[in-house]
């Protein structure tokens, strides 16, 4: 009974906190509900008895993910100190909300229909087993995604350092036009 | 707590984080959006190898944040690109590309 | 893929000594022609042109002289190639068939022809190098494209010969393109002609629909025979000059005078009528169309002929009665009677052209076609107005003459026929052709001469030699009718009856009529009422008038309704097509937004489509 209970109420939080990250208006109240989810989708996974991936959950997600948005909130922000404009595009909700609620029934239906679900027994899951899986079964997956991880850091960082004098950006083609003789359009 | 519940709550949140990416006006926050679609992925993938036994669930799923994060570096460095040359971070005016 | 089929028939030894020199005589002058319009040193030579045109014509004679002389059996005999095969059916044939229709036909084509051709070696004398070069080009031209038409084993063959003589006669009415008259004329020719020749096509192609191919004589059914042969008789009176589309007959004088003999007397505007005959197993078959012919060919024949007796200039009163004489043609064989048509259509094509070439000489002599100009020159021409009288009674129908015995036969085979009203046009006919001819020779070769005919004097040999030749033809051919019918397979003999008696006389009573008018007074008769209002009524723009009313009430109204058609419904399908394109590519064009969040949205319903298309099926 008590399960139950805790299992709503962390289902709850996560759609409560989901919502709020859509709709809210305040970007970093945003970011951090986002966080909030985060943290309880962690918890979502121990009691899906995967204790290693809350584990990951928390330090990747709930640590890193939400620490780079804040960065990347402050530095985008337009002097004044307002708080960031974070609305919806009024012309975009009413198709969004249809499309959305067409896939979540469509889905939801075909959930309905299946009948064969596993459900399955109590084996804990040892995190021993999946670190055996991870470096034996699927060791080049692993080695490649080293690599993509590798490219993405080294991709990032030449996109977004600081530009030495003259030197063109890579996103030249926004560029809005030249404001004064000096600057040429590319 | 059953296969089906858990599977319920993650459709739901997938479409939650879908209507933010189609509607937010600010890029950051249509990232955020992204990461909850991400995150409901995981949610489905965890439940499923709960429920199935199988460990390769979980395995996909690290797979996942990871790339998730990944993604999430490569999409904020872009935003600060984006946001030097346009001095803004509004998607809707960012229509360059219009016929 | 071609299938060149060469006919088998060709095993004889009797087919080959036919069809050889008919195959001679028909592609020889377009050898010489197709020469002459590559080398053109040599047409600029003129002479050359002309010497190498006038020996093809004479050699083509000779060829069909040899064909005729030989024992007909009543067999056509074919060689021919198929050009247009479909499963096996031949659709296009082009060949040669000689039959004793045929071999006569091209006799006639080929003398006169030559004939013509020898005359313009004198008559065309003073015409520059360059031109006369282009003129026997042409000739030869005319003689293959006639050959073409006379020899033509099918419809098809018949229809590309019918077109390049209409061409022909383009190119020859406007000869002297300088003069505006000229052009006018020519492209007058054209259009009256093609006109008519929508309605060969119509014909053709129902024939093929109907019996799927192009034979002379197809075997259908009254309807669809009906209306295939009133498209052909379209293009006859087109190219005959049947009321109404004769109008383009007079301008045509525009030519130069040999060519009004060859083209409009004798062979071009008599392959309306070979069409008629050749293809009256078809006409048989279609009685409503006979009768048409029966109604429209009697009346041209007296139409024509009242207006020829107000002309003043003589090529005018000859066209005008070359006009009525195959108004008589068309309707001998609305009666019934293909036989005596190609009899009158021979005699005519000698008499007629002899006719012309006579007028060509005086013409030459007094430096003008207007009968004021002329007179008393039955003295100083003496070949020419003997050859001219000779004509003059032939067409008149004077007893002995050919064109008695022609003319006789179709009157006869009218009265047979029991239709008394074109009869009587006919008759009428008969008694005005002989009254104008009379006129004509009375003004132009007794009596006083007038202004340059004082000091005319004879043609030169090369232009009176044909005269002679075409002379003996108009006075003797009319006594071979029985070997003439032999050669056609057909039952004749002369029978003089009540019709002809009455015909006879009023022939004579028209003769000395004018003479007795004339030969006083001189052109002054003209003026006494009958003729006054006549001449009034002929000069007045009435038949203008009323063909100007017909043009605005039908073809008009017509013309704009089929260009409405083509302009909205068939160019507008075609516009449609391309505003579609269009419009599409710029509705299209509007998907590309540029607005990321667009492509996001096009991305999750392509994939909800694709996930909602595996949950149904």
């Amino acid at each position: 009974m008590l399960e139950l209970v805790g299992i709503a109420a962390v289902a709850g939080v996560l759609v409560a906190a989901a919502v709020s990250v859509v709709f809210g208006t305040n970007l970093v109240h945003s970011v951090l509900l986002l966080a909030v989810m985060l943290f309880t989708t962690a918890v979502l996974f121990v009691i899906l008895d995967a204790p290693f991936l809350a584990g990951i959950q928390v330090m990747l997600y709930a640590g890193g993910v939400v620490t780079l948005m804040l960065f990347a909130i402050m530095l985008t922000r337009r002097s004044g100190g307002v708080a960031v404009n974070n609305e919806t595009i009024k012309g975009r909700r009413l198709p969004a909300a249809i499309l959305c609620s067409g896939l979540f029934a469509l889905l939801a239906w075909s959930i309905h229909q299946t009948t064969d679900f596993p459900n399955g027994g109590d084996n804990v899951l040892a995190t021993r087993q999946l670190g055996i899986t991870l470096f034996t079964e699927q060791a080049l997956s692993f080695e490649v995604l080293g690599v993509l991880l590798l490219a993405a850091t080294i991709g990032a960082i030449v996109l977004a350092r600081k530009r030495d004098h003259g030197e063109p950006e890579p996103a030249g083609a926004f560029q809005r036009p030249a404001r004064g003789r000096k600057e040429a359009t590319r | 707590m059953t296969l089906v519940n858990v599977l319920y709550v993650g459709v739901l949140l997938f479409c939650l984080g879908l209507y933010g990416t189609l509607t937010r006006r600010n890029v950051i926050g249509i990232l955020l959006s992204v990461e909850i679609m991400a995150n409901s992925v995981n949610v489905i993938l965890v439940a499923f190898s709960r429920f199935t036994q199988n460990l390769l669930g979980q395995v996909f799923a690290v797979f996942v944040m990871s790339l998730t994060v990944a993604e999430v570096v490569v999409g904020l460095a872009l935003v600060i690109l984006l946001y030097r040359t346009m001095r803004h971070t509004d998607i809707d005016e960012a229509s360059r590309l219009r016929h | 893929m071609k299938q060149v089929v060469c006919d088998t028939r060709v095993s004889t030894m009797q087919d080959q000594t036919l069809l050889l020199p008919a195959t001679v005589a028909l592609f020889l002058p377009l050898l010489t022609a197709l020469l002459l319009a590559v080398l053109v040193p040599v047409r600029r030579h003129g002479w050359a042109a002309a010497g190498a045109s006038v020996v093809t014509a004479v050699i083509a004679l000779a060829a069909a002289a040899h064909v005729l002389a030989q024992p007909s059996d009543g067999q056509s005999h074919v060689w021919s190639v198929t050009w247009l095969a479909q499963a096996g059916a031949e659709i296009g044939v082009l060949g040669v068939r000689v039959d004793g229709i045929s071999s006569s036909m091209l006799v006639i084509v080929t003398l006169v022809a030559a004939c013509v051709q020898i005359f313009s070696l004198g008559y065309m004398k003073d015409e520059p190098r360059p031109a006369l070069g282009r003129y026997f080009a042409y000739h030869s031209f005319f003689i293959f494209s006639m050959n073409l038409l006379v020899l033509a084993p099918n419809l098809l063959q018949f229809f590309l010969g019918w077109e390049l003589v209409g061409l022909t006669s383009y190119l020859l009415i406007g000869f002297y393109y300088q003069k505006p008259s000229a052009g006018y004329a020519a492209v007058k020719a054209f259009w009256i002609t093609k006109l008519a020749d929508m309605g060969f096509l119509f014909g053709l192609l129902s024939l093929f629909v109907v019996s799927g191919g192009f034979d002379f004589d197809a075997s259908l059914a009254p309807g669809p025979a009906t209306a295939v042969t009133l498209g052909l008789f379209l293009a006859v009176m087109g190219k005959s000059a049947q009321f109404p589309l004769h109008v383009w007959l007079p301008n045509a004088m525009e030519g130069p005078t040999p060519v009004s003999a060859l083209l409009h007397a004798a062979t071009m505007v008599a392959a309306g009528v070979y069409l008629l005959v050749r293809a009256f197993p078809l006409f048989g078959q279609a009685p409503v169309t006979l009768d048409v012919m029966l109604w429209v060919g009697s009346f041209t024949a007296i139409f024509a002929a009242l207006i020829a007796v107000v002309q003043t200039d003589i090529k005018r009163v000859l066209a005008y009665s070359t006009c009525s004489q195959l108004g008589y043609m068309v309707a001998a064989v609305g009666a019934g009677s293909a036989f005596s048509a190609y009899f009158h259509l021979t005699t005519h094509a000698f008499f007629k052209a002899l006719l012309f070439l006579a007028a060509g000489s005086v013409i030459h002599a007094v430096h003008s076609n207007e009968l004021t100009s002329m007179g008393g020159l039955g003295k100083k021409m003496p070949i020419t107005s003997a050859t001219f009288g000779i004509g003059a009674l032939a067409l008149a129908g004077f007893p002995g003459f050919s064109g008695f015995f022609s003319k006789d036969s179709i009157l006869e085979s009218l009265a047979e026929h029991r239709a008394w009203v074109p009869l009587i046009f006919l008759l009428a006919a008969a008694f005005l052709t002989a009254f104008y001819m009379g006129r004509t020779y009375v003004l132009a070769f007794m009596g006083k001469a007038a202004g340059h005919a004082g000091h005319a004097h004879e043609s030169q040999s090369n232009m009176t030699a044909p005269l002679i030749v075409l002379a003996v033809g108009a006075l003797g051919i009319g006594w071979f009718g029985h070997a003439f019918a032999g050669r056609l397979s057909q039952e004749y003999s002369f029978e003089f009856g009540g019709i002809g008696a009455i015909a006879t006389v009023l022939g004579l009573t028209g003769l000395s009529l004018a003479v007795v008018l004339y030969r006083k007074r001189g052109l002054a008769a003209d003026r006494s009422p009958p003729l006054l209002a006549l001449s009034g009524f002929v000069n007045s723009a009435a038949v203008d008038r009323a063909v100007a009313m017909g043009f605005r009430g039908l073809a008009l109204p017509l013309s704009k309704t089929v260009s409405w058609f083509d302009r909205y419904v068939v160019d507008g399908l075609i516009n449609l097509i391309g505003w579609l394109g269009l419009n599409a590519s710029k509705r299209l064009q509007r998907l590309q937004t540029g607005n990321s969040l667009d492509y996001i949205m096009a991305v999750v319903i392509g994939t909800l489509l694709v996930i909602a298309w595996g949950v149904v099926s």
